[in-house]
């Protein structure tokens, strides 16, 4: 339609345009000239249509291509209404049931750790022996950033016994649980503990394993405290400075009981009243601890706390067990230190009356490194003392002197030696050796 | 006597304006200085581990546990030695950046 409107045009404009003579009559080179235009024109006209016909084709091969696009674009838009349905009905049951990934499964947050210890010593007056087997893990799953649970068993090897106390045929393996607890970080200032729980009556029970003691076995004085309590504590620390803090405790646990029920003087049982059935006695126990722990640059501090508890211990409830316990602990530079305690208690009793067993334990070591002598082995020596003393009202006073050394083969591979002076009613100078491994 | 004791107070009352003129005339100088002093108090993880867990036991190499157990043990510990949260944080970054795989 354009092309002929074209050719129309430029035929009138070439009627138009051409200079026509003042007479009517065309020359023949006027003529030729003239058709020769035409034919020109005719040649365009032919080349244009065929453009166009180029141009049609073209236009109608895109037509096809954009239906074809828009069928695929159709079965894409299906696909991913498919896809959308399915990740929706995914993430419903996953919320239903949280699918745990491999590299985040249960035991993802399990840990172990613990000592063992092998023993060998002599009493005097008896054979010398290996005495003691022992291997004690800790179980350590952590739930989320805020809840653990932690558990310490104490896995030891032991000649048989009778009902009496003498010797039995074979051997035989005792498992104890030393604390099995729920902690709770609730804020960066308050642990809600719960469970079977090492109490915080001084810092000894807190701080003792095979491989972190010293001395083998503990101070005599420990005997008057109970070393773990079944209850509920609320615990934490409030900084002071960059690295000094306040620390503290606060609980209630089931407390002593009475090996008999009764209240005489012979029957307090501090690790009994775990709650298992039947409870012994319906009077449950308070206690804390506070502590100051002032460090002044590392290796170089000093921590002194006051801890103490306080319950009925009797069946009847009309007789109350009380303990305090003062302790101290100084480290000055990476190879000396010095602790102690001093633990006091009292016993209301059916048959004498209120009664105070009372002890105390002062400990310290020195590294040779410290010496700096250059001596293959020596560097690995420290040298350990302690002195601890014990009444316990009931006529028995007993002061002992322990000298000995710790060998670090590596920093948890430990050999202990220590000679023991004992005085007292039926005391025995004893040695030990301990070999301790903590992982 | 007299002269010793005024050329004396001369020096004092000179050498004490010092230092606070100085930092008069210039107030980021007299920023910087409790900043650099700020700087220099603060201890890092390492120091914390050592000031913290040294007393109780025996150095435990970063490498002998994982991040993921470094992170369990920590908790562990900030529960059994009572330590401050930020301290204990700051131990855990210190551990867990040594730690073994």
């Amino acid at each position: 339609m354009k092309i002929h409107s074209l050719i129309i045009g430029v035929l009138t404009a070439g009627c138009l345009v051409w200079p026509r003579p003042a007479s009517a009559q065309v020359s023949l080179d006027d003529f030729n000239a003239l058709k020769h235009v035409v034919e020109q024109l005719t040649n365009k006209v032919e080349k244009l249509e065929q453009i166009h016909d180029q141009d049609q084709k073209t236009h109608e091969a895109d037509q096809k291509k954009n239906e074809s696009l828009q069928q695929q674009l159709g079965e894409t838009r299906t696909a991913v209404t498919n896809v959308t349905q399915k990740t929706e009905e995914v993430a419903r049951v996953q919320s239903s049931y949280p699918v745990v990934s491999a590299a985040a499964n249960a035991l993802h947050n399990f840990t172990m750790v613990g000592d063992a210890e092998v023993q060998f010593g002599k009493t005097a007056g008896q054979h010398s022996a290996f005495v003691l087997a022992d291997f004690a893990p800790i179980f350590l799953f952590r739930a989320s950033d805020n809840v653990l649970f932690e558990a310490g068993f104490d896995i030891t090897l032991q000649n048989n016994t009778d009902q009496n106390g003498n010797r039995a045929a074979g051997s035989s393996t005792s498992v104890s649980l030393s604390f099995a607890q729920l902690d709770y970080l609730f804020n960066d200032y308050v642990t809600i503990v719960a469970g079977d729980m090492v109490l915080p009556l001084g810092t000894y029970s807190e701080r003792a394993a095979g491989w972190l003691n010293k001395i083998p076995d503990d101070p005599m004085a420990r005997d008057f405290l109970p070393g773990s309590g079944v209850g509920v504590q609320l615990r934490g620390a409030v900084p002071v400075g960059q690295s000094g803090q306040i620390t503290y405790s606060v609980y209630g646990v089931n407390g002593p009981s009475s090996i008999d029920g009764s209240g005489t003087s012979t029957s307090l049982d501090l690790g009994s009243n775990v709650g298992d059935t039947p409870n012994w006695h319906a009077n449950p126990s308070g206690g804390g601890r506070i502590g100051w722990f002032y460090p002044w640059k590392p290796h170089y501090d000093l921590e002194l706390g006051i801890s103490g508890q306080t319950g009925e211990w009797s069946d009847s409830g009309n007789r109350r067990w009380s303990a305090a316990v003062l302790d101290a602990a100084l480290h000055i530079s990476p190879y000396f230190e010095v602790k102690g305690e001093y633990i006091n208690s009292w016993v209301q009793t059916d048959d004498m009356g209120t009664i105070r067993p009372q002890g105390w334990w002062v400990q310290a070591g020195y590294k040779l490194a410290g010496l700096d002598l250059g001596i293959p082995h020596i560097s690995n020596v420290e040298l350990v003392g302690r002195y601890d003393m014990i009444n316990d009202a009931l006529g028995t006073k007993t002061c002992r002197t322990t000298a000995g050394f710790v060998y670090y083969f590596s920093n948890t591979l430990l050999l202990e030696g220590d000679y023991e002076f004992l005085h007292g009613k039926d005391a025995h100078d004893a040695f030990v050796f301990q070999l301790s491994y903590g992982f | 006597m007299a002269a010793v004791i005024c050329a004396a107070s001369i020096a004092f009352v000179t050498g004490a304006d010092t230092k606070p003129a100085d930092a008069k005339a210039d107030p980021k100088a007299r920023d910087a200085q409790p900043a650099k002093k700020a700087e220099k108090k603060k201890l890092t993880g390492a120091e914390l581990y050592t000031i913290n867990c040294n007393r109780c036991h025996a150095e435990r190499y970063p490498t002998e546990f994982t991040s993921a157990q470094w992170k369990t043990l920590m908790t562990h510990m900030r529960v059994r030695a009572s330590l401050p949260t930020a301290q204990a944080k700051l131990i855990l970054k210190y551990l867990q950046e040594d730690s073994g795989n």
